[in-house]
């Protein structure tokens, strides 16, 4: 519609600048990073190869010991020590970014794109450390549920085997003290086992018998986003990239895997002056004619199962196939 | 924008050729294979003596153009891998593989070892994921490595089935990655002996060692409970004392321990699943007279990534880019010298 009124608007005037930007970014995607706060962290020394050894002494026998009084000493025991290896590891990323993006397209981008970088190395290592959870440990199927799969969807029962099994090999779980609900930035629910889930089971997790979402909790301070409720002993975090196999179930559905631990099951070993490391080459360095600069971030990772006494976990089904 | 070689290597075929993987840390825009071998040859059914794979989406996966001696002739003619029967091309891999297409075969014998009825185009050695087996439900899910395989059926080497009371009437498998994200990886358990030292079987061909402790879940549908989560006096782990490819002898003298056996088919949808052994560290012994260190293997016990993650897959074959048996094969890596996010880039 035009009106011939003699009065310039944007009808015959148009903004000089087609779009503008907003004055904020919008979100990156991110995935839950729910792998690593459950597990130890080590660091590795420099220039002592790259191999970590992990030590522990095994507990004394209790059988025996007495005296009897004839002033023959015991036989004495030899200690035992278990050694955990784990092989450090180097990952990287880089960014190389030409000045006319400067110039013309967008501004600040160091600052955005080391956030990038920054997401990248977070979101790497969580899924390495998913990786050392699905590969190295073992799985028990959940039969308790009722789709008929197998294995099947979970059930109060299915976790409630797990917890026997953690409880019977003396785990320790990991809320037992402020301390540690300050350390993984937990709320107080009860002192509590760790499990890692899928997104695609939350809903098989709301049915579970007894379970606690986590909006019922007594307190909602300091519980991370990424916890989604509590079963028994275990306290449920989820992401989307928790592991699952697609197809292998005795129906062909997808079988999710659910490690479910306590303290010093696993762990996570950074390489000192190395780990978490964000860098930038400037253009005179990258290109001939100095056009192009370069982010990176890399960082080094050993990653290790300390005690399989101490870990386990159920391999379930989703009761709506998927 | 110029290419520049960031890799570049060699491989021999052994006598049995098998497929290769190369691991390409930068990635790769550009891969070449060249076969030295058959460059000098002129045989009666032509071979492929060059193949070229394009990045950046062009070349699908297991294929590429492939540069073949016509028969008998010296003659090039060039087409794609996936034009071809028998011929399979490049394969580059970013990510842990996931399970491959099901393939759905028609029985499993109850007989030891137990032989899959299957028609299939799957290797020695390869290994798969077994689920839907109707009438033999209590092995629906684990996985196998693969031996005698023809296009007709392969052998399960690790499972003894003789104990089961009915065959597979029907069997449905994924093929997957040899190597698992990380390694030592938990392997399923198939069987073990009561003796002095009980000798474990299991479903996969092992890279466990001498010396390596291991941590057993047996749940009760399996029989051998005592073994659930077993610790030697001191608290201390199974330690393995000798190894062949599906077996491993264990410090455990299980002679009085209750039968191992899997549960029956009918039960095991509500069976506890599976018997499965993981790795639980190590202990080396030194020996102060010979000086020697035994009990430890730094290929294989550390935890460490199973696959180097970009590779390039190059199956084997005569018609393939890994060339067949005592074939040298060159292979080139090319990669941009420099990617810019301003301009589209095959990466």
């Amino acid at each position: 519609m035009t009106f011939s009124t003699g009065i310039t608007g944007i009808q015959n005037m148009a903004p000089e600048l087609p779009v503008q930007a907003s004055e904020d970014l919008l979100s990156t995607p991110m995935f839950n990073l729910i792998h690593s706060f459950g597990v130890d962290l080590h660091h590795a020394e420099s220039y002592v190869g790259k191999t970590t050894r992990m030590s522990r002494f095994e507990r004394l026998s209790t059988e025996g010991g007495q005296l009897d009084g004839s002033g023959i000493d015991p036989a004495s025991e030899v200690p035992v020590r278990t050694d955990i290896d784990a092989t450090m590891e180097i990952y990287a990323k880089s960014i190389v970014t030409n000045e006319q993006v400067v110039l013309w397209e967008n501004s600040k981008t160091l600052t955005k794109f080391t956030a990038l970088l920054g997401q990248w190395l977070r979101e790497k290592e969580d899924l390495l450390m998913r990786d050392l959870f699905s590969s190295s440990v073992s799985y028990i199927n959940s039969t308790g549920g009722l789709n008929g799969d197998q294995p099947s969807n979970i059930s109060l029962n299915d976790v409630n085997n797990i917890e026997n099994i953690l409880l019977g090999n003396d785990a320790r779980s990991m809320l037992t003290s402020l301390e540690a609900t300050l350390k993984f930035a937990t709320g107080g629910v009860r002192d509590a086992f760790i499990a890692l889930a899928n997104t695609n089971l939350c809903a098989d997790l709301q049915k579970v018998q007894g379970v606690l979402l986590k909006s019922a909790y007594p307190t909602q301070e300091g519980i991370r986003p990424e916890e989604y409720c509590s079963i028994s002993r275990f306290r449920f975090f989820v992401s989307s990239k928790a592991a699952k196999t697609p197809g292998i179930s005795l129906r062909g559905n997808t079988v999710y895997t659910i490690p479910m631990f306590g303290l010093e099951a696993a762990a996570k070993i950074e390489q000192n002056n190395y780990t978490a490391v964000i860098g930038y080459r400037p253009p005179w360095v990258v290109s001939s004619v100095a056009q192009n600069s370069q982010l990176y971030a890399k960082f080094a990772i050993a990653r290790a199962i300390t005690n399989q006494n101490w870990i386990s976990g159920l391999n379930v089904t989703t009761f709506q196939p998927s | 924008m110029a290419f520049t070689i960031v890799t570049q290597g060699t491989f021999t075929q052994p006598a049995t050729a098998v497929n290769q993987i190369i691991p390409l840390p930068s990635g790769a825009d550009y891969f070449v294979t060249t076969n030295l071998t058959q460059m000098a040859t002129t045989q009666g059914t032509g071979r492929v003596v060059r193949g070229e794979w394009f990045g950046g989406g062009l070349t699908a996966v297991n294929d590429g153009l492939r540069w073949k001696k016509t028969n008998s002739t010296s003659a090039i003619n060039i087409d794609n891998f996936s034009t071809a029967t028998a011929s399979n091309g490049f394969t580059y891999v970013t990510t842990q593989p996931q399970p491959e297409a099901a393939v759905t075969g028609t029985a499993i014998t109850n007989a030891n070892p137990a032989v899959v009825t299957m028609t299939n185009t799957y290797s020695e050695g390869d290994v798969v994921q077994l689920y839907g087996t109707t009438g033999m439900l209590q092995i629906s899910g684990m996985a196998f490595t693969i031996s005698s395989v023809s296009g007709s059926g392969f052998t399960l080497t690790g499972l003894d089935a003789s104990g089961f009371a009915n065959a597979a009437t029907a069997v449905v498998a994924r093929r997957i990655s040899k190597l698992m994200p990380v390694e030592p990886r938990f392997l399923y358990v198939t069987g073990i002996s009561k003796a002095t030292q009980g000798v474990v079987t299991v479903s996969e061909k092992h890279q466990y060692v001498v010396g390596q402790k291991v941590e057993f879940t047996i749940p009760g549908s399996f029989g051998m409970v005592q073994l659930n989560n077993y610790y030697l006096p001191q608290n201390i782990p199974p330690v393995i004392t000798a190894v062949t490819d599906y077996t491993f002898t264990i410090n455990v003298n299980t002679t009085n321990f209750t039968t191992f056996a899997f549960p029956t088919s009918a039960s095991s949808p509500t069976a506890q699943l599976f018997a499965t052994v993981a790795s639980a560290g190590q202990s080396t012994q030194f020996n102060p007279i010979t000086g020697v260190q035994t009990g430890y293997n730094f290929q294989y016990v550390p935890f460490h990534s199973g696959n180097f993650i970009p590779y390039m897959y190059l199956p084997a074959g005569a018609q393939s880019p890994g060339g067949s048996a005592s074939d040298i094969i060159v292979w080139q890596a090319y990669k941009m010298e420099t990617g810019t996010i301003n301009a589209p880039v095959p990466s």
